[in-house]
């Protein structure tokens, strides 16, 4: 889990520039200005890329926090 | 007390409120009944010169697409304030250029913020819900048809937004044509996921309210199908949306699974969305009308609309002026060029604004002798219809919103390590446009490429960014767009 956050936060700060260190399982897209619906979907193409993985429609509605997100990228790894 | 319509747009509307007029928070399930929007709107109005403000003076609102802002926004109208409509995260991030650009007395956001940058004296800091600011109401405050109604915010040639002046006049024009073009009865309701403070976002609210109908706000969209699923719960029957919503309603939703009886339109403007896009969406929801409209904040909002029955024979077409508006097309020297022939849209009628503030030079070429120049390239078919070709190349159109080039590159020269920057616009498939661009950093300067990428709003999607020796120019000193390395599009230099 700790390394699936690893990467994740340098994911966020590629997409957004966000600091990785502010980036924890409990940030929700309220946290981060620049994740937005565009913003979303960036961020869900950049971790596919990086994992080498797709999402669907319902795992991106699922996204709601960090934690979510590394729940569902681990569900596929 | 009765309140006599008049010209203030703001009471007109509250006038014409009907027993459909439902505000709703969609993430939130709050409702503002009919009977309270009726009270609320007025009140907060007078509970604003109760502070000591005067008709006249402008005042920021920090929007939200939410019933709070909308009320704070219409009762500064109400009370002959000129209401400034900002999105709540631009304002807090700027406030001391919005304060600058506008001359605004005083700003109001739901929430409470600490606002650096505000002078000590002479500005209202205001907060709390609409219903927490509560006075005697009073009647809407008279006014003159051409008053200054709103400040409305758009790109301009520097790094601070320029303002463009819509009077009272100009809101009942174009709220009263886009009604009549969409057809709205006084059952309606719209589902906003567009921003306030966004003229296309603004009207939906006119149209709807005006009209006796109502409006469900949804900021979810990130998640998009909980708007579907809101649509449905709250029997919206318009919804509005620009290119990148459609796009990622298709691409990344279970629009073709969520049913949504109740909705009787989509509304589409904000720039072209493919035409393709528009076939896939009527196949997906079929029972809605297609509406594509096309505008610009400097006509308040609407310009023309494509009626869904021509949808098919003018697929790609913005459609024919609203009824209360004439528009021709003309070359570099002014002269009317006959259909078929491409050059800048001209528009005149009503809903033609007063120009930008503080902006005297401009305003007088934009608006010239009562007719706006679009800056947008078009020619006409033989039945009249409008078919955008491509703009000047001075603007891009980053989810829907125009923005200036000369903003973003004020923008990046102004971050430490850059000589000189130059930006262009490449396609992007969920925002329609984004940003490439092309830096000269100063000699010995770090990683500027983090630094730019951090220092640009969250709203504008940068899709490039590289580095380069020097900017191509022209014989006459100005960049070529055109020879930059990337294929740059709505370059018509």
């Amino acid at each position: 889990m700790e390394n699936v956050l690893a990467r994740v936060q340098e994911v966020f700060h590629d997409a957004f520039g966000t600091d990785p260190q502010l980036i924890s399982l409990e940030t929700t897209p309220s946290d981060v200005p620049a994740w937005d619906s565009v913003g979303h979907l960036d961020l869900a193409s950049r971790l596919e890329r990086g994992f080498g993985i797709s999402f669907d429609v319902d795992d991106l509605m699922g996204m709601e926090n960090v934690r979510e997100i590394v729940r569902i990228i681990n569900s596929k790894l | 007390m009765a309140v006599t319509p008049g010209n203030n747009f703001s009471g007109r509307l509250v006038k014409r409120l009907g027993e459909h007029s439902y505000l709703i928070d969609a993430a939130t399930g709050e409702a503002i009944l009919p009977s309270d929007l009726h009270q609320l709107i007025p009140s907060f109005g007078a509970s604003l010169l109760s502070t000591g403000l005067k008709p006249g003076d402008r005042i920021l609102i920090g929007c939200i697409s939410s019933p709070s802002s909308s009320i704070a926004y219409l009762g500064a109208m109400y009370a002959g304030l000129v209401p400034v409509p900002v999105e709540e995260s631009v304002l807090v991030a700027s406030i001391a250029d919005m304060l600058k650009g506008t001359g605004a007395r005083a700003v109001w956001t739901e929430k409470s913020f600490r606002f650096d940058g505000i002078p000590k004296t002479g500005v209202l800091v205001l907060h709390g819900h609409p219903a927490e600011r509560r006075a005697d109401p009073l009647p809407s405050a008279r006014c003159e048809k051409n008053a200054l109604a709103a400040l409305v915010a758009t790109s301009g040639s520097t790094g601070i937004p320029r303002f463009v002046m819509v009077s009272h006049g100009n809101l009942t024009a174009n709220t009263e044509a886009i009604i009549r073009s969409q057809y709205l009865s006084n059952d309606e309701r719209a589902m906003l996921i567009l921003p306030l403070s966004y003229c296309f976002g603004a009207s939906v609210l006119h149209t709807h309210l005006y009209q006796g109908g109502g409006v469900v706000f949804d900021r979810r969209f990130m998640f998009p199908d909980k708007v579907l699923h809101a649509i449905n719960k709250y029997e919206c029957t318009t919804f509005a949306g620009v290119p990148t919503v459609y796009n990622i309603l298709l691409r990344r939703s279970n629009i073709r699974s969520i049913t949504m009886p109740s909705l009787r339109r989509f509304l589409q403007a904000g720039g072209p969305l493919a035409p393709q896009r528009v076939a896939e969406i009527r196949a997906a929801v079929p029972k809605p009308k297609f509406y594509v409209m096309y505008g610009q904040t400097e006509a308040t909002a609407r310009i023309s609309c494509l009626q869904p029955e021509h949808l098919d024979e003018k697929l790609g077409s913005a459609g024919r002026p609203l009824d209360n508006l004439t528009v021709r097309i003309v070359d570099e020297d002014g002269k009317n060029l006959p259909a078929g022939q491409v050059g800048e849209i001209m528009v005149k009628g009503p809903s033609i604004t007063l120009g930008y503030l503080n902006e005297p030079e401009e305003s007088l070429r934009v608006f010239n002798h009562g007719w706006l120049r679009t800056g947008d390239l078009a020619h006409l078919d033989a039945d009249g219809y409008i078919w955008i070709d491509g703009r000047k190349g001075t603007f891009l159109k980053m989810r829907g919103v125009r923005v200036s080039f000369a903003e973003v590159e004020a923008k990046v020269a102004a971050v430490p390590g850059v000589y000189e920057c130059t930006a262009a616009a490449v396609t992007h498939p969920e925002v329609g446009e984004a940003l490439a661009l092309y830096i000269v950093p100063d000699k010995g300067a770090g990683d500027v490429i983090d630094q730019v990428r951090r220092s640009l709003p969250v709203y504008w999607t940068c899709e490039s960014i590289q580095i380069v020796s020097e900017i191509p120019k022209t014989a006459r000193g100005k960049v070529s767009r055109a020879s930059l390395p990337v294929k740059a599009i709505g370059t018509y230099e």
